[in-house]
């Protein structure tokens, strides 16, 4: 497998504002970001909901423009979707009435690419495990089968950046945590730059290189940490605990360190 | 890529554990539904053989009642009846047969599809025995207006070529509505559903047309129509265009746009989109649509074959009546009957093929 190109993703100066649907007002879902983020980088992104984590995923995938300022990947302005730059969202918006075998081909198929690649769906499912269920409808898994099935059809692609918006928020804690290191293991073979939403602050230390914190009205960066720990990481660790008081601090969660 | 897993695939994936149950391994959905359901008792499976033998017992006292009971007016060729009696219970017979030699084998699936059916078997023979009794026997259902079915099996037969050419003219007549109605239905749904600018002009037509019934249409259509023909086929694939394009119009612009947003950061393009995410997903929605066309066709078609076309089952219909040869309507009633029958079933069928993926999905 080819190894994918260094990236360097940048917003800078992104703002990017909502008219609001009820009345004549507009949302500052994000004001003024810079941002600079590498291949094999791990970005976790956390904040309150509303600060606008899911409008930078989106105007990274390029779904919506920025109102001003402008995403560049290797100085090349962002414009619009493409498969280099792979989504995976909250709910695994699996098309219901193609098979799973079917759905992680989708994206090969769209583009024309699906003859002679066959082994890679076959790779992919052998990946998550799904091989006896792959003509199964998506109607019959469960959410953390379902989840993973997206995971893998955006990774076919071999995106050089992963955009992730809560993939793991509603699977239980338990297929939750064995998909963080599913997930991890994915990203630490192929080095590709990920950034993932999270709300929960323990999963955005456990998995990223740095935790980005975001505030709202108007969405903002309000802090950077680097995590340079090894992986994988103990979660009752003291240096785990103290990263974590750090980020409820910043979020105004915090206990005794305020 | 390797596989990535630390534990073992299957405690992933949800399935049992090979050590657990092998056995289960090979297991199909019939044999799972025969291991989750209790045993049944000798006394149940008695009575299921009772009930399987019930239509039999049934065809038997239709063909009793038929032969015994004097007649209360003239039957001529009074075989016909009898055939036809005898007829259905052969094949339901040779339907039970087959299931029981299956189930011999071990696959329980026509076996219980016929026990599901039985009572409803058993009632439809009972039924033919009730109406011969009120017509033919006794003439409570007043005779000559509510025909014997004798005497209408009998008439069928002998009236039987112009009663295709009739059967003929009327699927022609359904069909080439029908179809030119949801092929031009799906075009306009599909296009409003997906760009505005269509929609905006569209809508106000579809708004105005809407709650007017298609029937409404043909008074207007015969006196203007250079062919009845033509003006029938124009009645027909109104109201069928109409219904589908109302249906595709909302399947295509209820899609939820995550699908859309998941499929453009796939690489999907605008096409695609429509015809790989928008169309498939509308699915369901189209296709209750072309049902619905059905209906409505059926309807337009009765009317104008009554009304004005000199040709098909419901011309057919007009004109015994007119000639006060009431069997003869209820042939027609009785052709009728079957033909929509068979074509909403089939529509049924093509309906459940198209939307497997529907079928198991939680909600
Ligand atoms: N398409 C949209 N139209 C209008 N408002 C939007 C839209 N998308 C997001 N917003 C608003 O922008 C703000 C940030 O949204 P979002 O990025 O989804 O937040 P988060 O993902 O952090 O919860 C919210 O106040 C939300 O209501
Ligand atoms: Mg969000």
């Amino acid at each position: 497998m080819a190894e994918n190109r260094h990236v360097t993703l940048k917003l800078e100066g992104v703002s990017k504002s909502f008219a609001k649907v009820e009345n004549d007002e507009v949302t500052h879902a994000l004001n003024n970001v810079d941002l600079t983020m590498e291949s094999g980088e791990f970005i976790s992104l956390v904040g309150p909901s509303g600060c606008g984590k899911s409008t930078i995923l989106r105007l990274v995938a390029g779904l919506i423009p920025p109102t001003t300022g402008k995403i560049t990947v290797n100085g090349q302005e962002v414009t619009k979707p493409s498969p280099e730059r792979g989504m995976v969202f909250q709910k695994p918006t699996l098309f219901p009435w193609l098979t799973v075998e079917k759905n992680i081909a989708f994206s090969l198929q769209m583009q024309g690419k699906l003859k002679g690649n066959e082994d890679k769906v076959e790779r992919m499912l052998k990946t998550i495990g799904l091989e006896d269920f792959r003509d199964d409808y998506p109607g019959q898994l469960s959410g953390g089968m379902a989840q993973r099935v997206a995971l893998v059809r955006t990774l076919i692609n071999e995106p050089e950046i992963l955009t992730l918006d809560e993939p793991l928020g509603a699977l239980d804690a338990f297929t939750r945590m064995n998909m963080q290191d599913e997930i991890l293991n994915i990203w630490r073979q192929k080095k590709q730059l990920a950034v993932m939403v999270t709300h929960d602050v323990d999963e955005a230390i456990y998995m990223g290189t740095r935790v980005i914190v975001m505030e709202a009205n108007p969405g903002r960066i309000v802090a950077d940490i680097p995590i340079p720990d090894e992986y994988p990481r103990d979660r009752s660790s003291q240096t785990f605990v103290e990263y974590r008081n750090r980020i409820l601090n910043k979020l105004h969660y915090g206990g005794k360190h305020q | 890529m390797k596989t990535i897993f630390s534990q073992p695939l299957d405690s992933r994936s949800g399935k049992p554990s090979p050590e657990q149950t092998a056995q289960l391994d090979n297991l199909t959905r019939q044999q799972l539904k025969e291991l989750e359901e209790k045993e049944k008792t000798p006394l149940q499976k008695a009575l299921d053989l009772v009930i399987v033998l019930l239509p039999l017992v049934c065809s038997v006292v239709a063909m009793l009642e038929y032969q015994l009971i004097p007649n209360y007016t003239a039957n001529k060729k009074p075989m016909t009846y009898l055939c036809l009696l005898v007829l259905l219970a052969v094949i339901y017979g040779l339907y039970l047969l087959f299931s029981l030699v299956k189930r011999g084998k071990g696959d329980r699936t026509v076996f219980d599809k016929v026990r599901y059916k039985a009572p409803l078997y058993s009632a439809l023979f009972l039924f033919l025995a009730l109406y011969d009794y009120l017509t033919l026997k006794t003439g409570i259902l007043m005779y000559p207006f509510v025909p014997h079915l004798n005497a209408i099996l009998n008439i069928a037969w002998e009236d039987r070529a112009y009663l295709i050419e009739c059967t003929l003219h009327t699927l022609r007549l359904l069909f080439l509505g029908y179809f030119i109605g949801v092929a031009l239905g799906l075009v306009t749904g599909i296009t409003c559903g997906y760009s505005q600018k269509v929609r905006y002009w569209v809508t106000p037509i579809i708004k105005f047309l809407g709650p007017i019934p298609t029937s409404t249409w043909i008074p207007i259509i015969m006196v203007i129509a250079s062919s009845l023909f033509g003006g029938a086929v124009f009645i027909i694939a109104l109201g069928s265009w109409f219904a589908v394009t109302v249906a595709s119009m909302t399947g295509i612009s209820n899609v939820d746009k995550d699908y859309f947003e998941a499929a453009k950061t796939l690489g999907a393009s605008e096409r695609q989109l429509v015809f790989r995410v928008a169309i498939p997903h509308a699915m369901p929605s189209i296709l209750q649509g072309c049902t619905q066309a059905m209906s409505s066709a059926c309807t337009a078609i009765m009317i104008a074959e009554m009304m004005g076309v000199k040709a098909g089952l419901g011309w057919y219909m007009t004109w015994a009546k007119a000639w006060a040869s009431y069997d003869k309507m209820f042939a027609a009633l009785f052709v009728i009957c079957f033909i929509f029958t068979v074509v909403t079933k089939a529509l049924d069928l093509i309906k459940k093929r198209a939307l497997r993926w529907q079928n198991g999905v939680v909600k």
